[in-house]
């Protein structure tokens, strides 16, 4: 491995961990500072590359952000700055996890904690409804959408079958669906 | 063993998710069924969660390691949620150009994301539960402040973080302030 190549895995890592310690809200601040940090100041990518990478590390399974900052480390460095640019994403939400697990029982059991976490947990109901509103627009686009949010509700009423296997039953009939359409085009 | 069991769970999560919210489902199951974690820790996770910076994912895997099993508890959770990263995107970053707007890919979306909308709400309903309905019956005070959020998140677009701070608020206000007044 060449030293420029070690510098930018460097690079990477550093300014990962800082726009890792401000990604609040569902992540989709880190696409605004990658874009802040790295196409307007540094012009390392252009505005399309970006969104292109966003539109993919959406679609591959896992955290999003952490898809993202692979690709865009990997479009740099090869496999090493994706690397670095995932473990510089990764770390500050570990540290500040720890800290705030470490001190969880002792919030749970204070009165004046209690009541500020009844409060929280009252409005995540609404976030999560409010996401759901969002995700519902793009999910619902097709028709089918509805017909397939209905009948996933009905399976698993029916089977009690797993999240997991029933994400995998549908990554199947996804593959199966594209390869019946375009034969039927073909 | 703890070790490897955290790290085989987070990585189903990991490989079977798509990010942020829709791994609240997917993490419920399996907290619950390795009884690591009840629907109440959950609830209050997602809301310390979105108050602290980093993705959901990474946050319940640091939280949820520690309580089992300490640091390498979180280290095990951490990796297992990262695997999908580490292998399939970092393969699909070296191949890029082949994964380019792939057909396969948005028909598989096409599917999953319906999918996780009925799985979402299957955890509204699990939480309501656990929230707005006491054994006295329903707790007005935390239904007042889900409509309250739920308004100023949709209708004034206030950013999550925000959200979460307010609402704690009114729970010092309802739960803590109002009691003690009254008596």
């Amino acid at each position: 491995m060449n030293k420029e190549k070690l510098r930018t895995g460097g690079m990477l890592l550093v300014r990962f961990a800082r726009i890792g310690c401000f990604t609040f809200g569902g992540g989709w601040s880190i696409l605004a500072q990658i874009e802040q940090e790295f196409i307007r100041r540094r012009q390392f990518i252009t505005q399309e590359e970006l969104l292109e990478l966003t539109v993919m590390g959406r679609s591959l399974p896992g955290i999003m952000i952490t898809n993202i900052s692979m690709l865009f480390g990997c479009r740099l460095a090869g496999w090493f700055g994706g690397i670095c640019a995932v473990g510089g994403i990764t770390l500050p939400s570990i540290v500040i996890l720890s800290l705030v697990t470490a001190c969880y029982d002792m919030l749970k059991n204070n009165v004046w904690c209690w009541c500020a976490l009844q409060g929280i947990n009252s409005a995540v109901v609404p976030i999560i409804a409010g996401t759901v509103l969002s995700l519902g627009k793009e999910a619902f686009r097709h028709r089918s959408g509805v017909w397939i949010c209905l009948a996933t509700l009905a399976v698993r009423q029916v089977t009690g079958w797993s999240n997991a296997l029933l994400v995998v039953l549908g990554v199947l009939a996804g593959l199966i669906y594209t390869e019946v359409e375009s034969r039927g085009t073909a | 063993m703890v070790l490897l069991e955290l790290y085989l769970s987070f990585l189903r999560i990991g490989f079977t998710s798509f990010g942020g919210i829709s791994m609240i489902p997917l993490i419920l199951e399996e907290m619950e069924a390795h009884s690591w974690m009840t629907a109440a820790d959950l609830s209050n996770l997602i809301g310390i969660a979105e108050m602290t910076p980093g993705p959901m994912g990474l946050n319940c895997a640091t939280f949820a390691g520690i309580q089992t099993a300490g640091l390498p508890g979180c280290l095990a959770a951490v990796l297992g949620v990262l695997t999908p990263t580490l292998t399939l995107t970092l393969t699909a970053a070296l191949l890029f150009e082949k994964f380019r707007g792939s057909r396969r890919m948005s028909g598989v979306l096409r599917v999953i994301k319906p999918m996780c909308i009925a799985m979402i709400l299957t955890v509204i309903v699990t939480l309501s539960r656990e929230t707005y309905v006491q054994a006295e019956g329903l707790d007005w005070y935390a239904l007042g402040i889900a409509a309250v959020s739920f308004v100023l998140l949709r209708r004034f677009r206030w950013p999550v973080p925000w959200i979460v701070v307010h609402a704690a608020g009114w729970g010092l206000i309802l739960y803590g302030v109002l009691p003690r007044l009254a008596t």
